[in-house]
């Protein structure tokens, strides 16, 4: 399992690199002009930052949250925070709001990530814990509610502030950027160093309520600080860059294919897989139709998907 | 239909050559006595990038086409403007493609581009020219202060002038209408100009009345319903591939309007699509349809 980890990591940092020099335009590391520096600090570094980061949170809270929640169909978006943060984000984007800069859309998609995620906890939260179904039943009915606030705002507005809407919710990473990444790595890093503590207990927490308890786990605890670091981890990434689809729901199933199904494992596989996914998906978005940039979003369910479906078809992902 | 739009198209050019010649001389007399002072004195941007299909149009139209390293997928009038190096759409223009051509000047509208990438432009030190014109009414300012913005003034100058003329000349010939107006932009699904657009404001300048004028939003998606409620007295329908075929379904429906039945349906040009130059000869086509 270690050997997988080390060279899982390997490839990992060989696919940053990779998307560093690569795309659109292939630059040689060892003889970069003046503009390709500026190039590769100022716009792709950042970028390629922000989509490991943000691929990383989302596989780490997916593999947490099908853990905690009990259910394979559980992902970082089911709980409603991404439709909060898409809300708020769309809101400013349309209302032409700029009270803070270029940190205003991020900061006002993690208030409605943070927003959507006490109101999911408040309605999961029952006899002193949060209830798996209610949990999810929850979310996925604030996210309806949400998604109609989002449509009735999009259905309103001008062409232009809509088209840029739409881009963000599809994952937009072309305006990355330095400033923001520090705080949304605090949260991620946090939130993947609290899952990670607690690998032990979310594998106990799978087995069932009774049998966690029984091994000297507090169901109930255990799963209040697993919610909240996903929670917080989901919406520093959405507020990085955007909703990016597929990674949070089937990469987990992916790590479980390669990694087995014990949290200590599936958590930092689920990580560097997602990041990884995400920094090709980007990669490809910007240089396929280059200059013209897809969503990264789009392209991590093209290239997925289809991946996902045929391990599902050669092997039950599903079983432990 | 099509014979109708060469005959427009004709005339406008005939007018326009006259004026184009006599403007060529002027500003070749100028460039001939400026040439000299620029070439020492201030330094006029020399690589410009162009974010949008209007400020392209205008840059062409005051001759700094050679300037231009860079445009839009949009960008498309004139002709030379395709050849051009792109850098991506209006809402998500690559930041790597603006950067590798290395623009003294990236020129930016509010009215499409988003504002973040301006900022971001800034931040890594690229030089950026906002361009604010939104109306006709502005569009003769908003090129002045281009030029100014881009050391060319004479060039922008000569330019706005020639656009004031022509608005000029329409106000002047203007009339008290009654005609309520619709412009189909598409047919299905159905979107019409609304208020705040270049099309809205040629409308109104003609004295004519747009009857989507008061939607909510640009490019509002219209209600059959209103249209026949409202019943416009002309209805035009704006340029595209294949449009009187694409339109067939929806003049079919609306065939016991007055409008339809006096065959006061037009297909005309996309000139008053993009905020530049080529206004004047959409106001112009208008309003040769509202004076039939």
């Amino acid at each position: 399992m270690k050997l997988k980890l080390v060279l899982i990591t390997f490839i990992s940092a060989a696919v940053f690199l990779f998307a560093l020099f690569i795309g659109p335009e292939p630059m040689s590391p060892f003889n970069m002009s003046g503009i390709e520096k500026e190039i590769i600090f100022s716009i792709r570094l950042p970028r390629v930052l922000v989509s490991l980061f943000m691929g990383m949170a989302l596989g780490a809270s997916g593999a947490v949250l099908q853990g905690i929640l009990r259910n394979p169909l559980a992902d970082p978006y089911i709980l409603g925070i991404s439709s909060g943060a898409a809300l708020t984000a769309a809101f400013g984007i349309i209302t032409g709001l700029s009270l803070f800069g270029i940190f205003t859309v991020p900061l006002l998609a993690f208030i409605g990530a943070v927003i959507a995620g006490i109101f999911v906890g408040a309605m999961g939260w029952k006899r002193g814990g949060f209830w798996p179904e209610r949990l999810l039943l929850a979310g996925v009915g604030l996210g309806f509610l949400f998604s109609s606030l989002l449509m009735l705002i999009l259905s309103i507005s001008s062409d232009a502030k809509l088209k840029r809407a739409a881009l963000w919710m599809f994952g937009d990473l072309s305006l990355a950027d330095w400033s923001i990444i520090p705080f949304g790595f605090i949260f991620i890093a946090a939130g993947i160093a609290v899952s990670l503590s607690k690998a032990k207990a979310l594998n106990a927490l799978m087995l069932g309520d009774d049998l966690a308890h029984s091994l000297g786990f507090s169901p109930k605890r255990e799963r209040f600080i697993l919610f909240i670091s996903v929670g917080l981890m989901t919406a520093a990434s959405v507020s990085l860059g955007g909703m990016v689809g597929f990674i949070g729901l089937l990469i987990p199933h992916t790590g479980r294919f390669i990694a087995g199904s014990d949290s200590r494992a599936l958590i930092p596989v689920s990580a560097l897989g997602g990041g990884m996914l995400l920094c090709i998906a980007d990669l490809i978005g910007k240089s396929v139709l280059s200059p013209v940039e897809l969503p990264a979003g789009i392209i991590t369910a093209v290239l997925g998907a289809p991946y996902f479906l045929y391990l599902l078809r050669r092997r039950d992902v599903l079983g432990a | 239909m099509n014979y109708r739009a060469n005959v427009i198209g004709f005339r406008v050019h005939g007018i326009k050559q006259n004026r184009a010649r006599l403007l060529f001389f002027m500003l070749s007399l100028l460039t001939l006595n400026f040439s000299f002072l620029t070439a020492v004195g201030a330094e006029a941007p020399k690589r410009i990038i162009s974010l949008s299909p209007s400020t392209t149009e205008i840059l062409f139209a005051a001759g700094l086409g050679d300037n231009i390293a860079g445009v839009t997928t949009f960008c498309d009038y004139p002709e030379e403007a395709k050849l051009k190096d792109k850098i991506g759409g209006m809402s998500n223009p690559s930041l790597e493609a603006v950067v590798s051509l290395k623009p003294d000047i990236v020129i930016v509208t509010t009215d499409g581009n988003p504002e973040e990438f301006e900022r971001r432009l800034r931040s890594i030190g690229i030089k950026t020219y906002i361009f604010r014109a939104r109306t006709i009414p502005e569009l003769a300012g908003g090129i002045r202060d281009m030029g100014e913005a881009l050391d060319e003034k004479e060039r922008f100058d000569a330019l706005a002038a020639e656009i004031e003329a022509g608005i000029d000349k329409i106000k002047s010939e203007r009339k008290t209408r009654k005609e309520k107006v619709l412009f189909i932009i598409w047919p299905e699904p159905l979107v019409v100009a609304g208020p705040r657009t270049e099309i809205d404001d040629a409308i109104n300048m003609l004295g004519a009345q747009n009857i989507a004028g008061t939607a909510v939003t640009e490019y509002p998606k219209y209600s059959l319903e209103e249209i026949i409620r409202q019943s416009p007295d002309i209805i035009f329908i704006g340029a595209g591939k294949g449009m009187d075929s694409v339109s067939g379904g929806l003049l079919n429906r609306l065939s016991n309007l007055k409008a339809v039945k006096e065959k006061k349906v037009f297909f005309v040009s996309d000139h008053l699509y993009r905020l530049g130059p080529r206004v004047i000869k959409g106001l112009e086509e208008l309003e040769m349809h509202l004076n039939k």
